[in-house]
């Protein structure tokens, strides 16, 4: 799949919708836990092979880049905390702990989906080679990658699935009746805390080992923009976003520019407009943690800073571009039950009617109280859709302008690939 | 038994004070003082610094204007200390208080970590959770130690001009900072009422999001670790965060057999406890350029003074009031815990065993655990435990070049076994 190509298919306005695999949706599935939190079962689509579709696309990406990453390796089932977790996870199971819902998108989508983070990493490592005073010692010279470079593909699959982890607690805190047995969840509670701890206690070991100090502080920084993403605007009793009340655009505050990707994301004028909120929100989701390990893989590489800078803008773009294709995807397949409310879609559609606003407010307390219905309709009926598939549009743009500074490899051509595939969904 | 021990200490500083008095009181001169303040000897201790004060010839009123804010009793005993620019006095045996030593050190210590996680957010909610512990209200033991031993390190290798490094003076930030996410973490999993005297993080906020406050105060000390640009020190501070874990981990099972029960209590005090304290000496020793056996020797004074620092904590839950500790008694029984007392009670009540398999589950067994405690020697012996550590940790101080701070190492000692909460 040549680059050209590649772009020809982005630039153009296509805009028939096809209706989504259930393939795809499941690649993405600790992702999609906020998206489709929906019971329906969608309906299987066949696979078409004859269209780079996202499985094979990540698969011969693996290949390029050697063994998968994922570090659900042997010597993690071997430890004794994942060992213990193991145990008392099967205590749980039966309650209603929602730690279940994310241990099992973790295990059995394991190798599709928990990787596909680690994968970018590797891959723009090997797109973008490495400085030849790198010794000999330190290259995976099969894969064309470092070996620190894996091991940082390694910290940010533990950093993100940490926070999954983390995000999966219950609030018991909550004024709400709580549909399970208390003893249950707060059992839960404990090993989910402690898993993620774990986690992220040993990607910090991960990171010290590396011996690079400017790196530890950029991953670090990008810890801190996960959890502050979990309190940026409206939220429900058991922490689900709620996307804020739309501000008429003479009220907007003027944006500023997020310089120092190490000093927290900037607040200012983000809030009630939907397309900076939805950025933001995303941004300090995923986009921060895609972004700054990408440009870590590069510092690591000795690459020069304004490489490093690129690869963070293709990470981070890389991310809301992926977050806008799966926004898309609830208004794509069948109605389903219930969806996100922060999903850009449905930013859009409020943006245009402030009046709709009413349905989220019936939300406060619980997300399950909104009519999801109603406001599905009322995004099939505006133009949210289409909006979103500019932004969409416009984030692949940006990140294929920066793939385009590395060399013609078949890394590159694999990134090309994911890309292109994800974009392929929605033709 | 504190209370004796402090009135003895304070008969020893008035002796000392008397044996001074008739010389020229114009050296830096600094005495202990429990924190908390102690009921009545303190008081007289307060008394007898004042009439020092208003004798002492060298007394200018420069030590008032310094102490401002504090109380009285700190106010009195700051004007003790002189203006003098000298060389350093010979203190001989003479007592040191180390919070008082470390006044200037110590001071916006909790303001500085709360500027650091503000500069940090623009949440107002995150910022408002990951501050709440940092109220000034803790006993900053983590940072005091860490600064002491900074301090006496650079001593040890510089001579007495040596001045402390703004990177030790991080390092103890950045120690407090870990063993408050700690804490916060703590809260959320064992859904504690009452920390500090005042309601916990979890009773006031959504657990989801006081869970997030606990990565982000992590993300910002490790982001501060960073900033030290030494990658030595980054690996010992790592290594705190992996212990901390798996002492959690730790702590959920209770499968080991009798016979290794005691090792695997150990271990796990040292992960959670004496970790943090241990490797956040080692940082500031190796900040401060000293040899591999000298951090070595901090390292080993931290494990000792850590492990000792746990063993009165699991004893005072026994035997100190919810008042004085500030969170409820008995809790560790309540969270299904066996700790050393427990352990050796075990040898003379064996029905203990059961009890201790079972996490104190059944009821009735917090309260025929804690009686069966009392009645044997497990206070006792687990008291002697404690002090052998601090007697090692005495000893492993001693051998650092003698000064003001390496005294307070050793009366740092004295104040973590004598404690009352």
């Amino acid at each position: 799949m040549s680059l050209s190509r590649l772009c020809r298919v982005v630039k153009c306005d296509l805009v028939k919708v096809q209706s989504s695999s259930a393939l795809v949706s499941k690649l993405w599935g600790p992702c999609t836990r906020e998206v489709s939190t929906c019971t329906t079962q969608r309906a299987s689509v066949a696979q078409h092979n004859s269209k780079p579709d996202w499985n094979r696309a990540v698969s011969e990406a693996e290949k390029i880049v050697g063994y998968p990453t994922s570090f659900l390796s042997l010597r993690w089932v071997l430890s004794d905390e994942i060992a213990n977790v193991a145990l008392h996870l099967r205590k749980l199971v039966g309650s209603n702990h929602p730690l279940l819902k994310t241990a099992k998108n973790l295990i059995y989508n394991g190798k599709n989906n928990m990787q596909a983070w680690g994968l970018i990493v590797l891959l723009v490592s090997k797109a973008a080679g490495h400085s030849p005073e790198i010794p000999d010692m330190e290259q995976d010279k099969a894969a064309g990658v470092l070996h620190s470079q894996r091991a940082l593909a390694e910290v940010t699959e533990m950093i993100r699935t940490s926070h999954l982890v983390h995000k999966g607690l219950v609030n018991m805190n909550s004024r709400q009746p709580i549909a399970a047995e208390p003893d249950d969840m707060m059992f839960g509670n404990k090993i989910a805390l402690l898993s993620g701890d774990y986690l992220l206690a040993n990607s910090c070991s991960e990171l010290a080992n590396l011996r690079n100090q400017e790196l530890v502080e950029l991953m670090s920084s990008a810890v801190r923009d996960l959890a502050e993403a979990e309190f940026l605007g409206e939220r429900d009793e058991q922490n689900n976003p709620l996307p804020s009340r739309p501000l008429p655009k003479d009220q907007i505050q003027a944006a500023s520019e997020w310089e120092i990707i190490t000093d927290p994301l900037p607040m200012s004028g983000v809030i009630g407009c939907a397309g900076r909120e939805w950025s933001a929100r995303h941004v300090l989701a995923a986009g921060a943690l895609l972004g700054k390990s990408c440009s870590a893989a590069l510092k690591l590489a000795g690459h020069k800073p304004q490489l490093q800078t690129q690869g963070y803008r293709f990470g981070c773009h890389l991310a809301l571009a992926w977050q806008a294709f799966l926004d898309l995807e609830t208004f794509t397949g069948p109605e389903p039950a219930s969806f996100s409310l922060v999903g850009a879609p449905l930013a859009f559609t409020l943006e245009a009617r402030p009046e709709l606003y009413e349905y989220i407010e019936a939300g406060k307390k619980s997300v399950q109280d909104v009519d999801y219905h109603a406001l599905y309709c009322a995004v099939l009926e505006g133009s949210g859709i289409e909006q979103t598939k500019r932004l969409q549009r416009s984030h692949i743009a940006r990140a294929v302008d920066v793939l385009d500074a590395f060399p013609n490899c078949d890394a590159r051509t694999a990134l090309a690939n994911i890309i292109l595939a994800m974009h392929h969904e929605h033709l | 038994m504190a209370c004796l021990s402090s009135s003895r200490l304070c008969a020893r500083v008035q002796d000392k004070l008397l044996c001074q008095f008739g010389h020229k009181v114009r050296k830096q001169t600094v005495f202990v003082k429990l924190k908390p303040p102690g009921p009545s000897p303190l008081r007289i201790f307060g008394k007898t610094c004042q009439r020092v004060t208003t004798c002492g010839p060298a007394c200018g009123s420069s030590g008032f204007s310094a102490a401002a804010t504090s109380g009285l009793v700190r106010r009195l005993a700051s004007s003790l200390q002189s203006t003098s620019t000298g060389s350093l006095p010979d203190y001989g045996t003479q007592i040191v208080d180390p919070y008082r030593l470390l006044e200037d050190d110590l001071n916006g210590i909790y303001e500085d970590i709360r500027s650091e996680l503000e500069r940090n957010t623009n949440q107002s909610e995150l910022n408002t959770i990951a501050t709440y512990y940092f109220d000034g209200q803790g006993k900053a033991l983590r940072p005091m130690v860490a600064i002491l031993m900074a301090r006496a390190v650079n001593y040890h290798v510089y001579g007495e001009n040596s001045a402390l490094q703004p990177s030790q003076r991080q390092v103890a930030m950045i120690s407090e900072m870990i063993h408050s996410a700690s804490l916060i973490h703590d809260d959320v999993i064992d859904q504690s009422d009452f920390r500090r005297g005042k309601p916990s993080v979890n009773v006031l906020w959504n657990h989801k999001k006081v869970a997030m406050a606990g990565d982000f105060i992590l993300a910002v000390a490790s982001m501060m670790i960073a900033r030290l640009r030494s990658d030595d020190v980054t690996l010992v501070l790592s290594q705190v965060v992996t212990d901390l874990v798996q002492g959690e981990f730790m702590q959920l099972g209770s499968k080991e057999t009798e016979n290794e029960r005691f090792a695997h209590y150990l271990t796990k005090t040292y992960r959670k406890t004496a970790s943090l304290i241990a490797n956040s000496v080692k940082a500031v020793a190796l900040l401060s350029g000293a040899d591999e056996s000298t951090c070595e020797l901090a390292f080993q004074y931290g494990r000792n003074l850590g492990l000792s620092f746990q063993l009165v904590d699991d004893l005072l839950d026994f035997v100190s009031s919810a008042q004085a500790m500030g969170k409820p008694t008995a809790a560790d029984l309540k969270l299904g815990l066996a700790t050393a007392p427990v352990l050796f009670a075990c040898e003379k009540y064996p029905e203990l065993n059961p009890m201790i398999m079972r996490r104190f589950q059944e009821p009735g067994d917090v309260e025929k655990a804690y009686e069966l405690v009392h009645k044997s020697r497990g206070l006792e012996q687990t008291r002697f435990l404690a002090r052998k550590h601090g007697a090692e940790a005495a000893r492993l101080a001693a051998e650092l070049a003698d000064s003001p701070y390496q005294k307070g190492l050793v009366v740092t000692t004295d104040l973590v076994l004598n404690r009352i909460k």
